[in-house]
């Protein structure tokens, strides 16, 4: 057993750790929450290589594993990067498996944030599915001009941005949403079907879903951090808040579960190659609880704060929002629970038990 | 990074499952959870002839030198099967201690018996006056000769009606602070003076008082300094705190699955109410994490690393986890819930019954949540103590 971070990997974090201080203070974030995008930001990651890290050799890719493409959304998510890295990468990634010699391949290799991802969702409540009508709110569709998804066993993709997508629509976590018209019908080009198309979208939702939990557990990270600096430092009654207990005792509850967080994105990632039968559970795990987990943060944070948390001035109010926003554009935890339960125990939909709990063996 | 526990902890657990498989049936499991004891001694001796009692001591000490891997194996498949093992964890523990804390008397006359089987030892910390306040233990030692004589009251010394001695925590001075004037003794149960009294708990358990008037214990049976029992406490504390209850919630969730996917009466699979499946995840996430930071515990020492409020972290994490899942699946399945093990109509073994009753001790014993969460707001947040 050895849960530490190896030299390669302890350079990645050094790496971007230090460009997201300089490129991505919070003022930053805040100067681009009317587009939820930031140009010379992406400029910054693909720089970096960002853009094409996960990608095979053959596409321009540097062969790098989930758990380093996790590293990177992890930091990112603790600077609220207001950024595509998620749906890059898991496209670039899907388009490499199933369709290598794709142009929209290519331009993602050369760092253009051209494509976004139709995520599936199973298990959402009737009605309230965004596909609903062909139009799916797309994170990053504003600035997309192709979408992947699936529709029954075809695998897509529409392209012709212009034409199908919204103009912006604002929304809780200032990020980058449009609403798509991805009614498949309309001319969108078929990259696979049947089986081979199923596996495909279910893996890049898998790999999503792996990387917001790590961007998740960030922004808890981060959310924690600033409740317990607000905690040390906020004199009431004469002493620190931090030393009452009605206090210290729900941030400690925090630290606990953060902790869980990421040591379930590290257990996913790794298990990509070394517990492979149990990967997209645990990929499920991760955004599931990563997603409770920073919402949780940010609330207790915020509410740390006392009144100065819901104020616009203070940071906290952002993380609040972004927490929320993320966990939600893919359904949410609740809806992610279930696959979580599908996926322990019932993958084939047999209805044999088939428990992954347990760990590697 | 690596999440195996890696080959020699899986030859581990193939080696424990085999001997439960041999020596430990259902009737077996029926009966030691129906005693509550946590310990018998048939069943322990078994295991100290196998060498597991002493399976992780040095092996200069003539114990096994298994790693903490295999150690958390051999504890997590006795638990997660219902095995009585209170009375091995107490002694594999004290084994420990008294071989790097006691004396060669020690060494000579307590380890060896301890490592075959022959005697066992239970904890003695609280009393009816001091839980969480462990350091405000009145239990008085008073110096008589070579001897000392002990007077006071212990409680939830669980074992101490099976074990010949109790490991015991006692005030030797009211002079400095509380936690300067506490020492450690080996406390015999069966000489003059020792009345041992059982406690009953709503989840079957069997645990004890323990009065103890004018009893006369040897110099010889103290461990460390007089006075300086304070630290080999927070050493014996900080082993419980980094286990918590995984292997009972792997145990627990395994048992809900596999009751969800079977069709009820009405034909129905509980598996397919959306209810039903998010609970279920909830629940196996929880156990997942519980693992995790059991499986991170043991890393850091097995690593030589300092845990620092991290192994409060695990077992605050996984006594409040199982707790809140024990009491969400009872609301959820219904009247049936509430029937006990092999009563007429009870839903998967008695399984959600046993849980609602067992889990409230969770977050109490062995350190409280609340004396948890202070210690990681203080050691891994930074903030100021806050009791």
């Amino acid at each position: 057993m050895d849960l530490s971070l190896d030299e390669s990997q302890q350079i990645l974090v050094d790496t971007f750790s230090e460009m997201l201080e300089k490129e991505c203070p919070t003022t930053h974030v805040r100067d681009h929450e009317d587009t939820g995008y930031s140009e010379s930001l992406w400029a910054q990651y693909c720089e970096l290589g960002a853009n094409a890290m996960g990608l095979p050799e053959a596409a321009g890719g540097l062969e790098m594993s989930l758990l380093d493409l996790g590293l990177v959304a992890n930091l990112s998510g603790r600077a609220l990067a207001p950024v595509p890295f998620l749906e890059v990468a898991a496209v670039g990634r899907l388009l490499a498996r199933i369709a290598p010699e794709d142009a929209l391949l290519a331009r993602l290799a050369e760092g253009e944030p051209a494509a976004s991802i139709a995520l599936p969702r199973p298990n959402a409540v009737l009605g309230t599915s965004t596909t609903e009508g062909g139009r799916t709110l797309i994170p990053f569709g504003t600035i997309a001009e192709a979408v992947v998804g699936l529709d029954g066993d075809t695998l897509f993709v529409a392209e012709n941005g212009k034409a199908r997508r919204s103009d912006r629509v604002q929304d809780i976590g200032s990020g980058a949403l449009a609403h798509w018209n991805l009614d498949a019908s309309s001319d969108a080009r078929v990259l696979a079907s049947g089986d081979e198309a199923v596996a495909a979208m279910r893996r890049a939702d898998a790999e999503w879903k792996l990387l917001a939990g790590f961007w998740l557990t960030g922004i808890a990270q981060r959310a924690l951090e600033i409740g317990a600096d607000y905690a040390r430092e906020r004199i009431q009654f004469g002493v620190p808040i931090g030393g009452f207990q009605a206090i210290a005792h729900p941030l400690a509850e925090c630290a606990i579960r953060t902790d869980g967080a990421e040591l379930l994105c590290h257990e996913a990632a790794w298990a990509d190659t070394e517990d492979p039968d149990r990967f997209e559970m645990l990929c499920s795990m991760a955004f599931a609880w990563g997603s409770q987990t920073a919402i949780r943060n940010a609330d207790i944070a915020l509410h740390t704060h006392g009144g100065y948390g819901f104020s616009n001035e203070y940071d906290i109010q952002l993380f609040y929002r972004r927490a929320r926003a993320l966990s939600s554009i893919a359904g949410g935890a609740s809806e992610e629970l279930q696959t979580v339960a599908e996926r322990c125990f019932d993958r084939d939909g047999s209805g044999e038990a088939t428990s992954l709990l347990g760990g590697a063996q | 990074m690596d999440f195996r526990l890696g080959e020699k902890a899986e030859e581990v657990k193939q080696e424990i499952r085999a001997f439960l498989a041999e020596n430990f049936s259902e009737e077996d499991r029926k009966e030691a959870a129906e005693d509550g004891g946590g310990h018998d001694w048939e069943l322990y001796r078994k295991l100290a002839a196998a060498g597991w009692v002493s399976a992780g001591w040095p092996k200069e000490y003539g114990g096994g030198g298994r790693d903490p891997y295999e150690i958390l194996t051999l504890y997590w498949e006795l638990c997660k099967a219902g095995f009585p093992w209170i009375g091995l964890l107490n002694n594999g523990f004290i084994g420990h201690t008294l071989m790097a804390m006691g004396t060669d008397y020690h060494r000579e006359h307590f380890v060896p018996k301890i490592a075959n089987g022959e005697i066992a030892f239970a904890l003695g910390y609280s009393e009816p006056g001091s839980g969480s306040d462990v350091a405000g233990a009145r239990t008085m030692a008073t110096r008589d000769g070579d001897d000392w004589l002990i007077n006071g009251e212990k409680m939830w010394t669980t074992t101490a009606h099976t074990a010949q001695y109790i490991f015991m925590l006692t005030r030797t001075s009211t002079q400095d602070r509380p936690h300067r004037g506490l020492t450690i003794f080996l406390v015999p149960t069966d000489v003059e003076g020792v009345e041992v009294t059982g406690i009953h708990t709503m989840g079957g358990e069997r645990s004890n008082g323990v009065s103890l008037t004018d009893v006369r214990v040897p110099d010889v049976n103290r461990v460390g300094e007089v006075d300086k029992g304070w630290s080999v406490v927070r050493f014996a504390l900080g082993l419980e705190q980094a286990m918590g209850y995984a292997d009972l919630q792997e145990r627990f969730i395994q048992q809900a699955g596999a009751w969800s996917l079977q069709a009820g009466p009405d034909g129905q699979r509980p598996f397919d109410d959306a209810r039903i499946k998010e609970q279920l995840g909830q629940t196996a996430i929880h156990a997942e994490v519980s693992r995790l930071l059991r499986h991170r515990s043991t890393w850091l020492t097995a690593e030589g690393k300092d845990l620092g409020g991290k192994g409060a972290m695990t077992k605050s994490f996984s006594g409040t986890s199982y707790l809140d899942d024990a009491q969400r699946w009872m609301d959820l399945v219904g009247p049936a819930g509430l029937l006990k093990e092999d009563e007429d109509g009870a839903l998967a073994g008695g399984n959600f019954d046993e849980a609602f009753r067992q889990t409230p001790v969770n977050t109490i014993y062995g350190g409280t949540v609340e004396i948890l969460r202070s210690l990681v707001a203080e050691v891994e947040l930074g903030l100021p103590k806050s009791r």
